[in-house]
């Protein structure tokens, strides 16, 4: 059996919706942060897929380079809400974090 | 070696010079004067218009070497900067360019312009050297000169009227140059909003001058009211003429101070004095009496415009004059003399006499700029701010020598005292009024207008002669009334105040009594550039420099005196001017030389002495009948505004704000679940959306072929069934980018079809709609019975029954039965019972007109990235023509 693009598809969106679902039960941030990347991963997966099927242009991969870019800024910035967070509030659930509201 | 100078300079840029200079040394002044000192202010206030004067004598020398010989036609300085922008006038491009002339008229202005405001900008550095605003002041002024260069030099109305506008700010700011003073910065005010009135005429009679003459050009405007190529459909030259020329004059009345809108000059008064005497006595207010003359060939055209500017012109003059004679302030004075003088102006411009109402400018220029500076220097002498009370001075002779001569001299010219300059322009204006009295051929203007004007100006002249010396036999002789006062100089001692003036007053510096001695030789010598032609009795000729100058630039109006001798006019104007001087000052001698007070005040009525005091009311009157109901009016709008606009637009709108925001705030619940839920139900949504394919097709019918464009989305891929028979024909062959089982898509997003009647699937009865959209009506095998109201009136041949036409389809064809509707189809009324029409006829009921049009059928399927597959099947009113020989016309 061949592996073709639906494969990596259907592996892209277990790992989205384990991301999604994830990100929406879980009340702690670090967790949170980690389906994040999650979700980051699994369209990072699709674009080096269909990169992989179109060899000829390389939007996927430079897509993909940008997504991991993008990702390690935002755990950077994520982590340091953590700990800031966590001074604050002497946790890191974020249920405790509602001041921003009307 | 000025002809080497001439050769090798465009005289033409020179006049965008003329202009540029002061303007370049009003942004200096206003930007920088106030870090610079005020010899460096000075130095570019007055140099700049210098330069600009000794640049106008240029001109006008090379000018007048221009002058051509015997009958050719006079070509003026003139140069076109650049297309300022164009209108377009009955499918013609008029392009306005900012294009500067210089002829005799404009040069005679320019030449005044900057030299007198030279001289003035001169007397300004002594006269003003207290005041702190000194830059501001210097700013304003020549922002001011090089505005009235603009009016002056222009060649079209537009540039004309930049300066015009210019000239209007400028008086504002500099009447309102100490608007500290709530007083001062009203009279700003009002002089603004007065002269705003008048603009409005300007632009109206510019708005026809246009539309009539087809261009903006005074030489083409000028060109074709001579040539009677002054026409509008429907109306008749004379009338356009009228109409354009009192708008004009409406104008002028506004700038130049006269009945009905002169209320604003005395009230200018309150600027400081340089200012009266270059912008409110010689320069700006004579713009109206310029642009009559600039466009006195369309004004001779009139002979209705021209009779009102004499009127108007004649009862200003006296209605001024009579002012004048009560009034205590020696400004206030001089105001109303100003406004009497520009009626004399105008009154000689109604009865065609430009050149002698043009020569009264340039002669009034000099005597009128010596008076206020006088005035300026008198009131600088004994301390006085604002304005000075002639009943408390006296006796300035000998403490003022140098202020008394030249004083003394302006008053003789304005009198009209014989060879000084103010008498040969007043004999000449006095002249054109008696030709007119005496003329045998003024079709175009009534003799009586002639006598009326006359008689006025006699009276006026008269009483110019006594209210100027009774104000200098008050001011500077007999005693001086305010040496027992207490008050130090520089005291805010205003004219009506009840102190006196300073108590030992002193000479005014150079640079004050400098421009006063030349402008008073100005003041005797100018009127001798206009010697008359004849001379009273003996009839001896003299040249007539002035009228020859200004030949080429103005209309001429000549009249045929009655009886045929010329000289009977010369000397009726000749006796009735030096008499109406001597019996002015004559009474005022023995009235007030060495009095201190006014026996007009104890000998005349009470009551009409305090009518002419309180400037026969006009102020109380229009704030009665003009004021009053405005402020009415805005007291309504005001309320209707606070209690209807406030409410709605600030109460309600913010009350709405409010209340949506509090609503949406709520979902701000700061729970990042709530957050996260909501994003992933987007996120959903979208992804629902993308599910399926969208077909959204949409044809475009161009007669019998439509084209049809589909949607476009991920990876969608098309296929069409055009001609609705069930076989999907595009893509064909080579164009499939990808097959599906029996199904080929292509990725073509649009197709197009030419339609033949074996497509058509229908039809559509089309009713033209005379507003909106076309009604559409579906046809099929069951008649259908046409809506009356589609039908719209008149649509049965007879009022009998009201039974519409019925519509069905057999077969290939629309068959129509009348009833009792009037149908017309094939070129006439239907008869018949029934008519047949294929599809495409053309077919009218009553008014409305019709059409048959097919329909036809078209599908499309879309499939996505996801393998969905969407179907869409669209209805298409295409437009066919009939088929030849069955065309049926429509009968009108």
């Amino acid at each position: 059996m061949s592996i073709g693009v639906g494969e990596y598809l259907a592996l892209a969106s277990v790992l989205f919706g384990t991301g999604a679902v994830g990100f929406l039960v879980r009340r702690n941030l670090l967790i949170q942060l980690m389906s994040i990347e999650l979700m980051l991963n699994a369209v990072n997966v699709v674009w080096v897929a269909f990169n992989r099927f179109y060899p000829e242009r390389h939007d996927g991969q430079i897509m993909a380079f940008f997504v991991v870019a993008i990702a390690a800024a935002e755990a950077a910035v994520g982590l340091a809400i953590v700990i800031s967070l966590y001074r604050l509030r002497k946790t890191v659930e974020t249920d405790k974090a509602d001041a921003l509201r009307h | 070696m000025l002809e080497q100078i001439f050769d090798n300079f465009a005289v033409e840029r020179m006049l965008l010079w003329i202009v540029l200079l002061p303007l370049a040394g009003a942004v200096v002044n206003g930007l920088f004067g106030r870090f610079a000192d005020r010899q460096m202010v000075g130095l570019v206030g007055v140099g700049t218009i210098g330069l600009s004067f000794f640049l106008a004598v240029v001109a006008f020398l090379r000018l007048l070497d221009m002058q051509p010989e015997g009958d050719a036609e006079f070509v003026p300085l003139q140069y076109s900067f650049y297309e300022w922008f164009s209108i377009h006038l009955r499918g013609r491009a008029v392009p306005i360019d900012i294009a500067f002339v210089f002829d005799a008229l404009s040069g005679v202005m320019t030449l005044v312009v900057t030299g007198i405001g030279l001289l003035i900008h001169i007397y300004s550095l002594g006269y003003m050297s207290h005041d702190r605003s000194f830059a501001r002041f210097f700013a304003y002024l020549n922002l001011f000169s090089a505005s009235m260069l603009v009016l002056v030099l222009a060649g079209n109305l537009p540039v004309m009227f930049i300066g015009w506008e210019g000239v209007g700010l400028c008086s504002y700011l500099l009447i309102g140059f100490w608007y500290e003073t709530p007083a001062y910065a009203a009279a700003g005010r009002k002089a603004f909003v007065v002269n705003r009135i008048g603009d409005f005429g300007v632009l109206i009679g510019m708005f026809i001058l246009v539309a009539v003459a087809g261009s903006f050009d005074f030489a083409s405007i000028n060109h074709s009211s001579y040539s009677g190529a002054f026409t509008l459909a429907g109306w008749e030259a004379g009338t356009l003429a009228t109409v354009a020329c009192l708008f004009i004059f409406l104008g002028c009345t506004g700038k130049s101070a006269q009945i009905p809108l002169y209320v604003w000059l005395p009230d200018a008064m309150a600027g400081p004095t340089p200012v009266s005497a270059l912008i409110h006595a010689a320069t700006m207010v004579t713009a109206g009496v310029y642009l009559c003359c600039r466009l006195s060939p369309v004004f001779v055209q009139s002979p209705v415009a021209m009779s009102v500017v004499a009127v108007v012109g004649t009862l200003t003059a006296l209605v001024a004059a009579t002012i004048a004679v009560a009034q205590r302030e020696m400004k206030k004075i001089l105001a109303y003399s100003t406004v009497s003088q520009l009626g004399f102006m105008f009154a000689a411009v109604g009865v065609g006499a430009f050149a002698a109402g043009f020569f009264h400018v340039f002669t009034h220029a000099f005597f009128k700029a010596c008076l206020f500076l006088g005035a300026g220097s008198v009131m600088h002498a004994v301390g006085a701010h604002g304005d000075a009370d002639i009943f408390k001075l006296g006796g300035l002779r000998s403490i003022l020598p140098r202020t008394h001569i030249t004083f003394l001299l302006s008053c003789c010219a304005i009198a009209g005292v014989p060879m000084f300059s103010g008498f040969f322009s007043k004999d000449e204006i006095l002249l054109g009024a008696a030709q007119l009295g005496v003329a045998s051929d003024a079709a175009f203007l009534s003799p009586s207008i002639g006598w009326f004007v006359f008689g006025g100006l006699a009276i006026a002249a008269t009483l110019t002669a006594f209210y100027m010396f009774r104000l200098y036999f008050l001011t500077f002789t007999g005693e001086y009334r305010s040496a027992g006062a207490s008050d130090g100089h520089g005291s805010e001692a205003h004219g009506s105040g009840e102190h006196g003036y300073d108590a030992s007053p002193h000479e005014s510096p150079a640079s004050m009594t400098g421009p006063l001695v030349v402008l008073g030789v100005g003041a005797v010598c100018v009127g001798w550039l206009g010697l008359p032609h004849l001379l009273p009795f003996t009839g001896a000729h003299l040249p007539h420099v002035w009228g020859e100058w200004l030949k080429p630039a103005l209309a001429h109006v000549e009249f045929t005196p009655a009886g045929g001798d010329p000289l009977t006019a010369v000397n009726i104007a000749f006796i009735a001017g030096v008499s109406a001087m001597a019996v002015g000052i004559g009474l005022a001698y023995s009235m007030y030389a060495n009095k201190s007070s006014d026996p007009i005040a104890s000998g005349a009525p009470a009551s009409l002495y305090s009518f002419l005091q309180d400037k026969w009311r006009v102020d109380e009157l229009y704030a009665a009948v003009v004021l009053r109901p405005v402020k009415g009016l805005a007291r309504i709008c005001a309320w209707i505004d606070q209690t209807f606009v406030d409410v709605l637009l600030t109460k309600v709108t913010s009350g709405l704000v409010t209340l949506s925001s509090f609503i949406l705030t709520r979902a701000q619940t700061g729970v990042m679940h709530a957050y996260g839920f909501v994003m992933a139900l987007g996120v959903a949504g979208l992804m629902l959306w993308f599910w399926s394919p969208h077909p959204d097709v949409m044809p475009v019918v161009k007669g019998q072929n439509v084209e049809f464009t589909a949607g476009r989305g991920l990876g969608y891929e098309y296929r069409w069934d055009l001609n609705a028979d069930g076989t999907f024909e595009v893509p064909s062959g080579e164009h499939a980018s990808s097959t599906f089982g029996s199904k080929t898509f292509g990725s073509e997003t649009s197709a197009s079809h030419r339609y033949t009647p074996d497509d058509f699937r229908g039809f559509i009865l089309v009713a033209a709609a005379i507003l909106g959209e076309d009604i559409e009506i579906p046809l099929s095998e069951h008649a259908v019975v046409l809506d009356p109201e589609v039908l719209g009136p008149d649509w049965q041949v007879s009022g009998d029954a009201a039974l519409p036409p019925a519509v069905r389809v057999e077969g290939n064809e629309v068959v129509i039965r009348p009833n009792s509707a009037a149908v017309y189809a094939r070129g006439k009324l239907v008869s018949e019972k029934e008519v047949r029409l294929p599809a495409g006829s053309r077919l009218r009921i009553g008014q409305v007109p019709m059409r048959i049009a097919p329909v036809v059928q078209a599908t499309l399927e879309v499939r996505n990235a996801f393998g969905n597959v969407a179907r869409e099947t669209v209805d298409v009113t295409i437009d066919v023509a009939a088929p030849a020989g069955a065309r049926a016309e429509v009968v009108r």
